[in-house]
């Protein structure tokens, strides 16, 4: 099975437009990003010990809910970067199924070409998608029970 | 040859003559690189500092022409690479100027050597209820050994508290000796505040009580000159790797008397003076806690390192790095946004801070662009990050090849980070 190309609309944006910058330039995109989602509030009670993220160099908290079989998520952070690519993983893979996600491999992470980024944050971005991978089975898993 | 070797390489530094940032920093090949097309300033050494060609070299020479195993060949090979490797703990010891070289007790780094002093001296002289007395402000690696005994024969930890500047409350230390006090065991120069501890005074107050006194100088052996008899401390211990030597080497000195009653740490090859399946006897300190083959080139490479610090004058490092701390001081005074922690009249080249409004994550990644490497975080000292009230905070940590140049560097990228996420 593979990911219908229309679910991953956001993310193909994301894979372009970071294309066609170089490293400042990407480094700053991501900034952007991350104040723009500084504007849509993030639920305070959610800033909590069960929706963080543990290893991260900086505090990420990641909600869940189903919209269909679909699953939405939505990210936050106390550092701007890290809220710029919690925001792009969240943005870019909102919407799939369990299995869609499942899917998913560092190889989508590195499609992003982050070049600017340390790989400590690669491996960073890897642990939020695993994160989001397991909130939807654990999701499924409350929704089965 | 390795000895002409070595001179050549200290050649270029008059002994006697001024200290020569430009020279040093052509010692050390990598701070010729660039990161992200930006010349690398280099302010982690609090971390692991870089490695002068002399190391590399010494190093690189043993693997390519002497190398083999210590203290066992009757082969010569075996016979001039042992001779060198103790000659390395004479270097040590002179260093620190420990009355011994027996006294030098080679370990992995810092952490195995509070480890050991934990699992050998604390586990026999300690008994449940006897309290080890830290500070407010140590590394996990000398907080989390402490636990570890707590956990097994039920000693109580016991926590000196800083003041907002960081420096101690040698008042509260004084009182927190008495009772059932039995071991301190305390960082010479913290790794996130700089903080210089008045160790003389410490260890005094302490052995006016007949406590013995271990301390942590991870830092203090690469900002300050140490003379362990002069300290009177009973236990010292550092790790190579921040002194421009090697990984996986550290140093415990301790005093005779103290070495002599300790039991073994780990057990195997090296440390006996005869097995049988019956009895088995052991070797005489160092030896008796050093099992298994020792971190030989390692071993060497450190020997290098001392020799090239001492080579440049520990009295012109400190002068050099006061001048840097002084002008990093003042520079980040001057962007009104910083909120330095540390700011002890004491203190060595490490600057911890938090941009105000900024997540030290943001202000970290944004120097990192600029070619400016720090560290982020709590920096392994956890109990002092809530101690301050601070979640992390951004770390330059300086060391002999840094120049008032960089730090201009590092001040302007923080200017960057303003405009960015202000
Ligand atoms: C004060 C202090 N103690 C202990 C350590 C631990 O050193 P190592 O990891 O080499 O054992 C460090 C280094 O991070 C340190 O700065």
């Amino acid at each position: 099975m593979t990911i219908a190309p229309e679910k991953l609309t956001q993310y193909d944006e994301y894979v372009e437009a970071l294309d066609l910058l170089d490293e400042d330039s990407r480094f700053e995109y991501i900034i952007d990003i991350g104040k723009r989602a500084d504007k849509v509030a993030f639920p305070a009670e959610c800033m909590d010990e069960a929706h963080m993220m543990h290893g991260c160099m900086s505090k990420v908290w990641i909600v869940h809910d189903m919209e269909g079989d679909g699953h939405n998520f939505r990210g936050q952070s106390d550092a701007i970067i890290v809220k710029g690519l919690v925001s792009m993983m969240t943005g870019s893979f909102s919407g799939l199924t369990t299995a869609e996600l499942g899917e998913l491999t560092l190889d989508h992470v590195r499609g992003l070409n982050l070049g600017a980024l340390t790989m400590q944050r690669q491996v960073g971005m890897m642990a939020m998608l695993k994160h989001m991978q397991k909130l939807s089975r654990i999701s499924d898993l409350a929704a089965a029970n | 040859m390795n000895d002409m070797n070595q001179s050549a390489n200290l050649a270029g530094h008059n002994v006697e003559g001024a200290f020569d940032v430009a020279r040093i920093r052509q010692d050390f090949p990598i701070l010729g690189r660039q990161i992200h097309g930006k010349p690398l300033v280099y302010f982690d050494s609090g971390a692991s500092a870089q490695k002068p060609r002399a190391v590399i070299d010494a190093m690189t020479a043993v693997l390519e022409n002497e190398y083999t195993n210590v203290h066992r060949g009757a082969h010569y090979l075996s016979q001039t690479l042992t001779d060198r490797y103790e000659g390395v703990r004479g270097t040590i010891a002179r260093f620190l100027n420990a009355p011994s070289e027996e006294q030098i007790i080679i370990t992995r780094n810092t952490t195995e050597a509070i480890n050991l002093v934990a699992a050998t001296y604390g586990r026999r002289f300690l008994n449940k209820g006897d309290g080890v007395l830290i500070s407010d402000m140590e590394h996990h690696a000398n907080i989390v050994p402490w636990q570890l005994l707590r956990d097994e024969i039920g000693i109580e930890l016991k926590i000196a508290p800083i003041d907002d500047r960081g420096v101690l409350d040698l008042d509260a230390y004084a009182a927190l000796l008495d009772g059932n006090t039995k071991l301190v065991a305390m960082t010479h120069c913290s790794n996130v505040l700089g903080t210089h501890v008045p160790a003389k005074e410490i260890i005094g107050l302490a052995h006016e009580r007949g406590i013995p006194v271990l301390l942590d100088g991870s830092q203090s052996v690469v900002h300050s000159r140490i003379d362990v008899q002069d300290l009177d401390v009973d236990f010292f211990v550092f790790t190579g790797h921040k002194l421009y030597g090697p990984t996986a080497i550290g140093v415990l000195y301790g005093k005779a008397e103290l070495l002599a009653k300790m039991p073994p740490y780990q057990g195997g090859g090296d440390m006996i003076a005869s097995v049988t399946y019956e009895k088995t006897t052991y070797e005489e300190p160092p030896y008796r806690f050093e099992a298994g083959t020792p971190p030989i080139v390692e071993a060497i490479g450190l020997g290098a390192a001392i020799d090239y610090v001492t080579a440049i004058g520990m009295d012109k490092i400190m002068a050099h790095e006061k001048a840097l701390l002084a002008y990093a001081t003042e520079q980040l005074a001057a962007l009104g946004d910083i909120r330095l922690f540390g700011t002890a009249p004491e203190k060595a080249a490490i600057l911890s801070f938090v941009q105000e409004g900024i997540h030290p994550f943001d202000t970290a990644a944004t120097l990192d662009r600029a070619g400016v490497a720090v560290r982020v975080g709590q920096h392994c000292a956890e109990p002092l990050m809530a101690r301050l009230g601070v979640d992390g905070t951004v770390r330059a940590s300086l060391a002999m090849y840094n120049t008032t140049a960089e730090i201009d560097v590092m001040i302007e990228a923080l200017e960057r980070a303003r405009t960015l996420f202000g």
